[in-house]
């Protein structure tokens, strides 16, 4: 009976929970960007974690490319949320708008902000990753 | 007199024989689209279902439209809210094929695309009240938390006005994106934040917050920090945008937020101390001076 009542609350809440995240499909880029902001998070906790029990401990060669991954892409995105949260990328309420209004905020200087942070993700990572692969193994 | 003169108006027969073709063709049944509804009734049914129904569709022909046509010929039962139908009342707002849309103001053959199938179900994050119509209870709550009306502190003015309150283009410009939202629902159902946190004041509360807060005749930010400065309000944001993409008026609410993330920054840091309310009639203004 309790099961029951639980079944038609959640149909009834319509809340999409956690998967509401990663509906980014029908949406802008932002949405990918918040979601793999999202993912990435988590799993730098889950690594700081071990990181603070042992600071010399590291996954291993291509789980050390991977962790760069993650890192860098938190860093660029992070910076890019930095600018648009403090309302530097946003740009200005219009007073005159089209009929078809796209938003600003996404569509102005925001768009260049993201390229700039995309390609900042993949340098900062490649980067890493040559360290980790290359020079790491040779230093033994 | 004025009888004689006045004479029935009657477009040129090339003209007119031109709208008619081009009426007929916009209302010309083009192909088939098969309409998945969503049916749920939460004080009787034990879980939700899908109805198909298929319909003969024109360019011309808005999503509303077709439901109406359903409800009228094929199901009495179904259940939806829409009043306007012209995109100002923001009743009708729902998922087609995803994504939050007026069904008003998206046509059918555009919700399609190429495929031939237009899936429609109540708005994602909010309860539902029947079918295709959710409840709006805790957003308008929401509104009603972050006071959304000007608020000043001069009483003996307010009583006994002196003059209006002048306000320059720039001022005015600062909130008037804002003073567009039509209350849909359909910002706080696409955001990402929303679909976790239940309390949330989300963009639509949270940008009106910031149209009042700017408003030069306004006094009220001390009374409505308490309510936007919490983790549930502007800083759960973490500007996935998608309100913005989804708002059917072009208000624009996650720039709204961001700025008001910027305004509560600058004003802790004590970088810009934000003044009361700068409209004064002019009397009050040269009482100020002295």
């Amino acid at each position: 009976m309790e099961a029951e009542s639980e079944f038609k609350e959640y149909y009834a809440k319509n809340m999409r929970g956690i998967s509401g995240w990663f509906k980014a499909r029908v949406y802008t880029i932002e949405r990918w960007l918040y979601a793999a902001h999202r993912i990435t998070g988590i799993l730098i906790v889950l690594f700081v974690l071990v990181h603070f029990y042992s600071t010399g401990w590291h996954p291993g060669l291509w789980w050390d490319a991977l962790l760069g991954i993650i890192v860098t892409f938190h860093t660029a995105n992070g910076i890019r949320l930095i600018l648009a949260e403090l309302g530097f990328a946003v740009g200005k309420p219009l007073l005159i708008k089209k009929p078809s209004q796209r938003p600003v905020s996404i569509e102005g200087v925001q768009r260049y902000v993201v390229v700039f942070a995309l390609v900042l993700f993949v340098v900062l990572a490649a980067i890493w990753a040559y360290y980790a692969l290359v020079v790491q193994p040779m230093m033994g | 007199m004025a009888s004689e003169e006045a004479k029935e108006y009657v477009l040129p027969p090339e003209v007119l024989e031109e709208t008619m073709k081009a009426s007929e063709e916009l209302w010309k049944p083009v192909r088939k689209i098969k309409f998945r509804i969503y049916k749920y009734n939460p004080r009787k049914d034990y879980a939700p279902y899908w109805e198909e129904h298929e319909l003969e569709v024109s360019r011309g022909m808005t999503v509303l439209d077709a439901l109406l046509i359903i409800k009228g010929e094929a199901d009495h039962s179904l259940g939806l809210r829409y009043s306007c139908r012209m995109g100002l009342c923001g009743s009708c707002a729902m998922m087609i094929n995803g994504k939050q849309m007026l069904a008003c103001q998206t046509r059918v053959l555009e919700a399609a695309g190429s495929g031939d199938v237009v899936e429609l179900r109540p708005l994602d994050n909010f309860p539902v009240e029947r079918d295709l119509a959710a409840d709006f209870t805790s957003f308008f709550e929401k509104h009603r938390a972050v006071k959304p009306w000007i608020i000043r502190n001069d009483d003996v003015e307010l009583n006994n006005p002196t003059g209006p309150y002048k306000q320059t283009v720039d001022e005015y410009a600062r909130y008037y994106q804002f003073t567009d939202c039509i209350k849909c629902g359909a910002c706080l159902s696409a955001c990402p934040t929303a679909a976790t946190d239940y309390e949330y004041l989300g963009p639509q509360a949270l940008a009106q917050a910031y149209r009042y807060i700017v408003d030069t005749r306004d006094d009220g930010l001390d009374v409505r920090i308490p309510v936007v400065d919490t983790e549930h309000g502007c800083w759960r944001c973490h500007f996935a945008a998608s309100c913005s993409d989804v708002c059917p008026r072009g208000v624009d609410p996650a720039q709204g937020i961001q700025l008001l993330k910027k305004l509560l920054i600058k004003r802790k840091f004590g970088f810009k101390p934000h003044k009361p309310a700068e409209a004064l009639p002019a009397k009050v203004k040269a009482e100020k001076k002295e």
